[in-house]
Parts: C-alpha cells; structure tokens; sequence
C-alpha cells in the first residue's frame, strides 16, 4: 500500500526482469508488492516442468492472446498463435496458468497431418494471474512468452449447468468450421471441436455431502483428419467445462474429421463428421 | 508520497462512512401500506458506497417484520435496520435473501443478534457455500478491509422448494415462490396481496444492466410467468426506482434478454467464437441500460456457453 509507484521500478530493475517493464507492470494493473514473488512461482513451475531446460523470449514466433480483464473467470477464451517461419519447427505449447491450483492448464503436440499454427482453448482461471505460454521446437529450443490476466474464482466457480444434466450428456461433441472445409495442403481453416464434459475440478463444492465435487475431467484428446493425427492435447482441470479447442485443419476436403477424447475415468469418447465440400 | 498515501487510505475509509451515511437512500420508501423499500444506487462496489447498490427494503405485519435482503455490507444492513427500527417497534423476526449475490446478501450480519429464521431457495446454501469466500474478498477488494469488516450472510435456515406462505399476522401472508435458473440459480419472489405488490428483487432489473448468472432461457420463461401473474400493480425491482408498474416495467428487461439470446444464437450460427462476441452481440440493445460497459460483455459469454449446447 506503501508508494506502489515509487516502489515498483526500483525492485524490477534490482532483480533483473527486464520483461516486467514498470509502464507495462502498470497498464496491467499488477501488485508491485506480489512482482517478485510471481516471478520466483514461474521460475519454479519452469524448472519443475522443464527439468531446468532454458528458455528463451518468443519474440514473434509465439503469440498468446487473452483478455487483460476476464469476463468469466471460469471460461476465459485464449488463443496461440505461431508465425509461419515457427509452426513448422514448433512440435508443442505448453499453456500454464501460474496462480491456477493446477498450474499446466494443456499441451498441444502437433500430430504428423497437423501444425499448432492457431490454437484456442477455454480456461479457468482462480487468481489473477501470469499466463505463460511455452512452444517447444523441434530442435528442442524453448520459446517463452506471458500475458498477465485478471479473473479470480474460476476453479471453484459453481458448475455453469445442473451438474445431473450435464452428466447425462457427456460425451455428446460438436464440430464447426466458421470458415467452411479446408480446400487443399495450402489452405487451411478454423475448425472448433467440444466434448461435452461437465470437467468438474475437484474445487467445487456438492450441496448435500458438503464435500467438493470428486475431479472428473477431459485428460485428453486427439484429432485426426483422414485416419492421420493432427492435433493431441493433454489437459486437465483448468480447462473449463465443456473443454472447447480450436486448431487450423489443412488437406483436401471430403474426409473425416475424427475426434477422440478420454476422461480421468478412464472414459472413452469419440465422434466423426465429413469435412465436405458439399457440407 | 508514502506517508501521505497511508494517510489517504486512512481517510478514504472513514470518509466512505460519512459519505454513506449522508447518501440520500438512509430513509426508505413506502411503495405500498407496510411496504418499505432502501434504493440502492447503480454502481459497483466501492469504499465510498458500501455497496449499498441493491434495493433492499422490509414488509412490516402485524405481528413481526420481514427484512427483503439484507443489503451489500454491514453498514447497509445496519442502515435498513435502523429504518425498520424507526419504522416500527415489531421484531423482526424473518430475512428473506432472494439470491445469493453479494449486494443483497452481505449485510445480513446486521441482524445476527436478533436470531431470526432466514430464508432461501433450496439452492442458496450450495450457492452460498461456494461463493462466500470470493464475495468476501470481493468486498475487501473494492471497499478496503475497513469497510468490508464484519459483512457476512447469514447460513439460511428454512428452505423454499416450491411456494412457502410467509405470515406475519394481522392478517398479512407473503406468498414467496423458488424459481427455476434465472437471474440466477437461487432466485425468490415474494407477492404481497394485501397491497398487489410483486417483490421480484433480480428477477426484474429497471435502468441499471440486468445481469445473467443463471439461465437466459429460464429467465425469460420465468418473466413471462411472472406478467401473467394475476393481480399484481407494481414490483420492486433489485435495482431500479422503488417500485414500478407491473407487468409493464418487464418489458424492457424482456426485450433486452431477447435481443441477447437472438444475437448470441445467431453469432454462434455465423461461427463468431466466444472471444469476440461480447463486443459484437447486441450492443445497442446494451447501451440503453447503465453500467453497460461492466457487465453486457460478460452476459453476452454467459448466454453463448448456454446457447451453443442448445
């Protein structure tokens, strides 16, 4: 509370985190007090989740959209997107939400038929938080970029529908393509996958035992395009109920377009549709 | 600079109480014989209105007294308290909480002395349990610790399933109804025949954004239902002037629920993804209403999550 103003740039440039410029410290609205200790939490999760590999700044290579102020904390759409020179070298992103009780939210692995060039996803989001984004190339570098994202209570946000109805349609998926079907290797389109899935993460408190509601969730999914693999996502509670991704689907059109998913309960799930031309 | 940022800090806290204290809304208004109502202003949260944003308001019988929501803090609940005490010397012995949310229900630490029943929608306690903690540091947030201390609901203590007749003698019964997922999933209304008052709290929004944390097909069916009600004159909106005819007051609140299940529906049609559509769907539906900016952009998120698994 004490001279957050006159505070802030004397401890970034004291610990050397060039990153978190005080101007942009400020237009994000973070906590001069919690600078240093967010910065110490992702160099943990960093070294826990990279075995101490380096990292080194994106640059332009790896982008991560998300909204500086959440609408909904417990569905806040993001988006990652690789530059053309990156997407073909890029095999993976690992997206961490820093503050999150879980903090890897979901990896997408690039399949043999698919490239991570456009992704999007719907997370959770339990405290205002670091959002970090890791895209791990093929040459095994490591390209690091963050955005900072206000919403608090995400994960322990009571489920969006009556928990006994989104049971009884779990399983049920969708599939959109706002642009229409890909029209050849060189042209590829949006396409939305969802499962519906009540992804319930283990914060959430049941009415009647009073005890949280038990984590069930989407652990992972796979798409594939004509019998070949184009996207696989490792996930976990942070993702919202009824996970939702976005991926970019090159190829000819007319062939099927197979989502498969598989929950911490070891449920299966699986649903195909015909990426025609003439629908 | 630091010390006089201390000092400020300091100030702003006691200065939020004098400025509360002197807001206009310390005496209520009776909209109808034994019906009171405390209007709330349309703002967030902050240290200089102590929440006290929501109308809240008493029915007084001839026996005891029903506080309709407790208000947004331990000062507004204090406030009504002490317009129900120079109102009339009945106890009261009721607190109706019509939802969980925190500018109605906060305040009801208020009235923890006087023990009285507290009553909800069979969903309140699961949607209290999950959401106190976070209203709590909510208020600490956006009204500074000092402010925010001591403002609590109380655990509700007789559950409304269906209807529950509320008598408070002298022949006064309110007739209180649960409601399917609406405003939100714990939503009351209370119907007072005595004086034709229908008590919607946030079931009916009037000038200020309605906000959608239940079910936008649920609302509109619930609204529907509720114009049809027979007898009604006038309902007492959770924000909005004290009392407003009925059924027409509902149809602006109607006509912007319409217009964002349309426009979310047809964004979802169209392939527009959920990142996009707050800023996109039924924004001149929105500006007509206050405090547009802080809360349509978020409905709009909330009705497509609902709408796209139609």
């Amino acid at each position: 509370m004490v001279g957050p103003l006159a505070r802030r740039p004397l401890l970034a440039g004291a610990l050397g985190l060039p990153w978190l410029a005080p101007a942009a410290g400020r237009a994000q609205g973070i906590e001069a007090a919690d600078t240093p200790r967010r910065a110490e939490r992702w160099r943990d999760l960093k070294e826990a989740i990279f075995d101490g590999r380096p990292t080194e700044p994106a640059g332009d290579a790896l982008t991560l959209v998300a909204p500086s102020r959440a609408l909904d904390a417990a569905a806040v759409p993001i988006s990652l997107s690789l530059s053309a020179e990156a997407a073909p070298r890029v095999r993976a992103i690992h997206l961490v939400i820093d503050e999150n009780p879980s903090p890897v939210a979901a990896v997408f692995r690039a399949g043999p038929a698919g490239d991570l060039r456009a992704l999007s996803a719907r997370v959770r989001v339990d405290a205002y938080t670091w959002m970090h984004a890791v895209a791990e190339t093929a040459d095994g570098r490591l390209l690091e970029t963050a955005q900072f994202v206000k919403a608090a209570g995400g994960c322990s946000a009571p489920v969006g529908t009556d928990l006994r109805a989104a049971r009884e349609r779990m399983g049920r998926m969708r599939m959109a393509l706002p642009e229409g079907p890909p029209a050849g290797p060189e042209r590829a389109v949006p396409v939305q996958v969802a499962v519906s899935h009540p992804n319930t993460s283990g914060l959430q408190i049941d009415q009647l035992s009073r005890l949280n509601i038990p984590a069930e969730f989407v652990r992972a999914l796979r798409v594939l395009y004509r019998g070949a693999e184009v996207l696989r996502v490792e996930c976990d509670i942070s993702i919202a109920e009824n996970p939702t991704f976005g991926f970019a689907l090159a190829g000819e059109a007319g062939g099927e377009l197979r989502v498969e998913a598989e929950d911490n309960r070891d449920r299966r799930f699986a649903s195909a549709w015909t990426v025609g031309a003439s629908g | 600079m630091a010390p006089s940022a201390g000092r400020r800090s300091a100030l702003l806290g006691l200065g939020g109480a004098l400025l509360a204290a002197a807001a206009p809304a310390e005496t209520p208004t009776q909209v109808a014989p034994g019906v009171f109502v405390l209007p709330g202003v349309h703002e967030d949260a902050s240290p200089t209105n102590g929440n006290a944003i929501a109308n809240i308001g008493f029915v007084v019988g001839g026996a005891s007294v029903a506080v309709v929501d407790p208000g947004g803090s331990l000062a507004h609940g204090r406030r009504l308290r002490r317009a129900v005490e120079a109102a009339t010397p009945l106890p009261i012995r009721h607190l109706v909480l019509t939802h969980a949310h925190p500018d109605h229900v906060m305040g009801a630490a208020a009235f923890a002395d006087l023990r009285p029943e507290v009553i909800g929608h069979a969903r309140l306690p699961e949607a209290l349990a999950q959401r106190r903690d976070g209203y709590l540091r909510m208020l600490e947030r956006e009204m500074g610790p000092a402010a925010a201390a001591g403002s609590d609901a109380l655990p509700p203590t007789r559950l409304v399933e269906d209807r529950l007749d509320l008598d408070l003698g002298g022949g006064r019964v309110l007739a209180i109804s649960a409601h399917g997922p609406a405003h939100t999933d714990a939503d009351l209304s209370l119907f007072d025949p005595a004086t034709s008052t229908l008590w919607l709290s946030d079931l009916l929004f009037v000038e200020r954004i309605p906000s959608l944390d239940g079910s936008l097909a649920g609302w509109l069916r619930e609204l529907a239902a509720l114009r049809d009600r027979p007898a009604a004159a006038r309902a007492v909106p959770g924000h909005g002037p004290p009392a407003v005819p009925w059924p027409a007051a509902a149809a602006a609140l109607a006509g912007y629920l319409e217009a964002l299940r349309n426009g979310t529906r047809a964004a979802i049609a169209s392939g527009l993804g959920i990142a996009e559509a707050p800023a996109r769907v039924a924004t001149a539906e929105a500006a007509r209403w206050r405090l547009a900016e802080n809360y349509h952009g978020r409905n709009v998120s909330t009705a497509y999550r609902e709408l796209e698994w139609e």
